[in-house]
């Protein structure tokens, strides 16, 4: 149903004229399309729209009053940070309500007991700079510098550092969110006091809420503040350096240093992770997708596939690197401890310490998820793995195996495993499959690929977190556990039995591959018939 | 490199050229937009904290993602698309912006769209389709028409502000070109500029009939209109026989460096003259000697980027090439990133003048923060000109600054008149005036 002009003038009476618009163009700008994370692909172009009406708040009481007018109403509506996630973040219905947050940019930092207060308009560059100036620091996730921390953290919000900060749920404190009928539950500390250092609070730990799997994509709600943990960083700074496009953070190398290994083999691969994890040194761990080198190194895109074009299957098969990042957080001695017993640990595996650049260019402040794009065009995670470090190194050929079908329209990658890390010091392992393509290409065979590595998974029973808010509920959900699709469907019912969050997520997935013919010939699974139209 | 069959799959190669007259030539880089906004954040590798994050002064002020070179980018593409059609706020949305390159070097941090050109073409397009540009901008083109300057001033009066005992020579290698608003409105920049080449010992001359460079005609899209005053003045700069033009107005540097060579279709090396901002000029002559900077000017004091002179002053080179696979294009594209910009001359003047306490904002160089003067924005949207000002001035005050120097006679007098408003306690200067100060005393 359209916004009448009634209900226009109540939300505007809630924000103010200047927050509100429904005017064609400022909604055309709200475009999840054409370019962009997952863009051009089908589920872009069959399951998104452009919002009827665009409304900025600027805190958690008026995002309650325009839910509240949402819900009376019949109104959908999206939750919108920063609109980089692509078309999972944009509406999917026609004459929805986009909410965007980005006025609810707030930030404090508490120094004393390590946390820092955001709201969803707040991205991880600011924060990461308060914090390193207060001796602290954070995980900017994978999701890059210019995410939402919130969304990030809520979906993902993972990264190299994550080896030693950790999986993102353990960072997520106190938080404050307005559910579907505009009613506000807090989590952790927050249920009882101002307080947000906590992140269990009384009774049972709502984060699920939050996370679904990995996420919901605002179908269970809108988070209007988060606290997130932060850790004792090393106290010199990171000064940036050179102008743009080749700036880069200098390091103090006493304190912090990238040392990159060369080793033999994958098991030399696998073992050096675990050994450096388990001696419990190293502020990351990491071996990035070859092309990621090829990026780094080519000064556009035409000299990448120069460059790339030069590799073989078997250059790619043989060639094993081990990235690691040293920081010495408590004195320069921590530092010199810390890299003698690295290179104990390297040198009877065979590792060779290759000339390495005293600085940072991706992963400290300026995660470079938007340099994804360059090379191609087209690009998405296809899915990450958590599991052991021996069990998830083999996820990335498995995937490469499977994307010799697809390939084109998918880029010529040579059988690369992906990116490949520790995370928790090396309790766990990481495994992330990224492909690329030309947006200009018939991609139906990319749309293919994405629900064929979901069969695989569930074939290999790998754990994926992609696997939930990224592919149909109704393939996937049976196979967490006998009813996870329904307990999932079930909280969505309770929480919003109207389905004016976000709609039709968590079934979106579902209801594409019902609409598009390229993928019904794929469909050999169960779902029901009244799915949302 | 490898068998390219080997690589590359096969797709029909697209034409394409930088010609702003026809938007088609930009909806691959309008299709490519991902939405990252590194258009609007400050270079994360830079991002200061919690407060001054954006350096786009349009997504700033107005918010709504329209207003982000990402939502301008959709607003041309569906209209490329012939899904969207031009109304009262697509006009707001294309003309409420300072064009100030900010969103063009950020996206070529990482994506190399072309983000500046596909703004200029889309303010083409609009006068193209009878729609553009803003009132405010028609009278000023009028007033350029009439009297050869942007304010309808007496077109006699140009030269008035020469100041006594300095007289131009007929016939010098160097030619300083004024512009208009150091002539009419600002004359103390041209004053200042003048008594430098008398202390460097540089003969210069004048243009024999100086007129506007074009700078609001370009920048609003009345492109033909501009393209005749670019043929204009190139031909009577090249009758002169100077060998230098030399501006101290970022906007005309950027018009005669490189507007006027994608106006003409040539590029910046073949308009036959070498075009100079005065700080580049005056920075050779400290280094070499030929100018002593010897009297204190004490003050702590900040710089200013201006935009036409950083980010948006590389060479002009035209292009004609081929897109196919993946976007790669044919022949290979030197891109103009705004790397080469003229970012470190002003300051290593500024820090060879005695006395002087330089100190950076937050957010400087290629992140610097546009005044919100330039390129049509102070004559259509004076409110967002001064509230540019204002958000600039509040990163002066956070860095406990007393003077504020730039580069150019619009970041001048837009940040003049937000002091004035305000109340406040900031010295606004010109480099010219600085320089001056402390080869006169």
């Amino acid at each position: 149903m359209a916004i009448s002009k009634e209900i226009y003038s109540v939300m505007e009476a809630v924000v103010g004229s200047e927050n509100i618009s429904d005017d064609p163009v400022i909604c055309e700008s709200y475009r999840s399309g054409p370019g962009g994370y997952e863009n051009g692909l089908g589920y872009e172009r069959v399951m998104t729209t452009i919002p009827g009406c665009v409304i900025m708040p600027k805190n958690t009481e008026e995002v309650q009053k325009i839910v509240k007018v949402c819900y009376r109403n019949d109104i959908p509506y999206v939750p919108y940070s920063t609109g980089f996630y692509g078309p999972r973040s944009h509406p999917h219905v026609e004459d929805a309500l986009l909410i965007d947050l980005k006025r609810m940019n707030d930030f404090v930092l508490d120094e004393k007991h390590f946390y820092v207060e955001v709201g969803p308009g707040m991205v991880y560059s600011p924060i990461q700079e308060e914090c390193m100036n207060h001796g602290a620091y954070v995980v900017i996730g994978g999701g890059g510098a210019q995410a939402s921390a919130i969304a990030n953290l809520i979906g993902d919000g993972w990264s190299p550092l994550s080896h030693r900060i950790g999986l993102p749920h353990r960072r997520i404190l106190g938080t404050e969110m307005v559910m579907p009928d505009g009613e506000i539950v807090r989590m952790g500390s927050l249920a009882t006091s101002e307080d947000p250092f906590w992140g269990e609070g009384p009774g049972p730990d709502l984060r699920g809420l939050l996370r679904g799997y990995t996420g919901l994509r605002g179908c269970l709600g809108i988070v209007t503040r988060m606290a997130i943990k932060t850790l004792p960083f090393q106290p010199e700074r990171l000064e940036p350096t050179g102008i743009s496009p080749n700036t880069a953070l200098a390091l103090p190398e006493k304190r912090i240093k990238w040392i990159n290994f060369t080793v033999p083999s994958k098991e030399a691969q696998v073992t050096a992770m675990r050994e450096i994890g388990h001696a419990e040194i190293g502020g990351a761990v990491t071996k990035v997708p070859l092309f990621w080198r090829a990026i780094a190194k080519a000064e556009c895109k035409e000299e990448f596939w120069d460059l790339w074009g030069k590799e073989t299957e078997e250059s790619i098969a043989n060639f094993f690197i081990v990235r690691v990042l040293l920081i010495g957080f408590t004195s320069e001695e921590q530092m010199e401890y810390d890299e003698k017993v690295l290179m104990d640990i390297m040198e009877p595996l065979g590792g060779i310490a290759r000339r390495t650049k005293p600085s940072d260019e991706s992963w400290i402040k300026n995660a470079d998820s938007a340099g994804m794009w360059l090379m191609c065009g087209g690009y998405v995670s296809v899915d990450y793995v958590i599991e052991t470090l021996t069990q998830s190194v083999e996820h990335g050929p498995s995937y490469a195996e499977v994307k010799k079908k697809y390939t084109p329209p998918l880029m010529p990658d040579y059988g690369d495993p992906g990116w490949f890390q520790s995370f928790e010091m090396g309790h766990q392992g990481y495994s992330e499959f990224l492909v690329y393509w030309d947006p200009d290409d018939n991609t139906d065979g990319v749309d293919q690929f994405y629900l064929d590595t979901s069969k695989m998974n569930i074939r290999n029973r790998t754990y994926t977190s992609l696997l939930g808010p990224h592919q149909p509920l109704y393939l996937t959900g049976p196979k967490y556990g006998p009813n996870y699709h329904e307990f999932l469907l079930k909280v969505k019912d309770e929480f919003d039995p109207k389905w004016m969050s976000h709609p039709p997520v968590p079934l979106a997935h579902d209801v594409f591959v019902e609409r598009a013919p390229w993928m019904q010939s794929m469909k050999d699974w169960e779902s029901p018939e009244d799915l949302p139209e | 490199m490898a068998n390219e069959l080997d690589v590359r799959y096969y797709k029909p190669k697209e034409e394409f050229k930088f010609d702003i007259t026809d938007m088609e030539n930009f909806v691959y880089d309008m299709s490519r937009c991902i939405k990252c906004k590194g258009c609007t954040w400050v270079e994360h590798t830079y991002m200061p904290g919690a407060k001054f994050m954006t350096r786009c002064p349009s997504a700033t002020k107005y918010e709504f993602d329209a207003y982000g070179a990402y939502g301008k980018m959709r607003i041309g593409h569906a209209m490329a698309e012939g899904k969207l059609d031009w109304n009262e706020k697509a006009l707001e949305v294309i003309y409420a912006c300072t064009l100030c390159g900010a969103c063009d070097v950020g996206c070529k941090r990482n994506l190399d769209l072309e983000i500046e050109l596909s703004l200029e073409s889309l303010r083409v397009k609009a006068v193209q389709d009878g729609v553009g540009p803003m009132p405010a901008h028609k009278k000023v083109a009028e007033k350029i028409k009439s009297s050869h300057n942007c304010f309808g001033s007496s077109h006699e009066k140009r030269t008035d502000w020469l100041p006594e005992g300095i007289t131009p020579s007929q016939k010098a290698d160097v030619l300083y070109f004024a512009g208009c608003t150091a002539s009419y409105i600002n004359k103390e920049i041209a004053q200042s500029t003048v008594r430098i080449f008398k202390a460097a010992g540089t003969d210069f001359m004048l243009m024999p009939d100086e007129w506007c460079c074009g700078n609001i005609l370009f920048s609003v899209g009345l492109y033909d209109d501009a393209k005749a005053l670019a043929e204009r003045n190139v031909e009577e700069m090249r009758k002169t026989g100077a060998k230098t033009l030399i501006t101290s107005c970022a906007e005309g540097y950027r018009m005669w460096k490189v507007d006027y060579p994608k106006l003409l279709n040539i590029s910046t090396a073949e308009l036959g003259f070498e075009v100079l901002h005065l700080v580049e000029y005056v920075d050779e002559m400290v280094k070499s000697g030929a100018l002593e900077l010897k009297n204190p000017v004490n003050t702590r004091m900040t710089y200013h980027d201006a935009c036409s002179l950083t980010r948006l002053s590389e060479p002009w080179t035209p292009y004609e090439g081929k897109r196919g696979w993946m976007g790669c294009v044919e022949p290979r594209l030197q891109r103009r990133r705004g790397q080469n910009g003229v970012y470190a001359q002003p300051r290593d003047i500024l820090n060879a003048v005695p006395g002087v306490n330089l100190v950076e904002m937050p957010r400087m160089k290629e992140n610097a923060f546009c005044c919100g003067a330039g390129r049509g924005t102070k004559e259509a949207f004076p409110d967002f000109a001064a509230w540019a000002a204002q958000h600039r001035l509040e990163e002066v005050k956070e860095i406990g600054a007393e003077t504020l120097v730039s580069t150019c006679p619009w970041c001048k007098n837009n940040f003049a008149s937000a002091v004035k408003a305000d109340g406040d306690d900031v010295q606004v200067l010109d480099i010219s005036e600085v320089i001056c100060a402390s080869i006169e005393g």
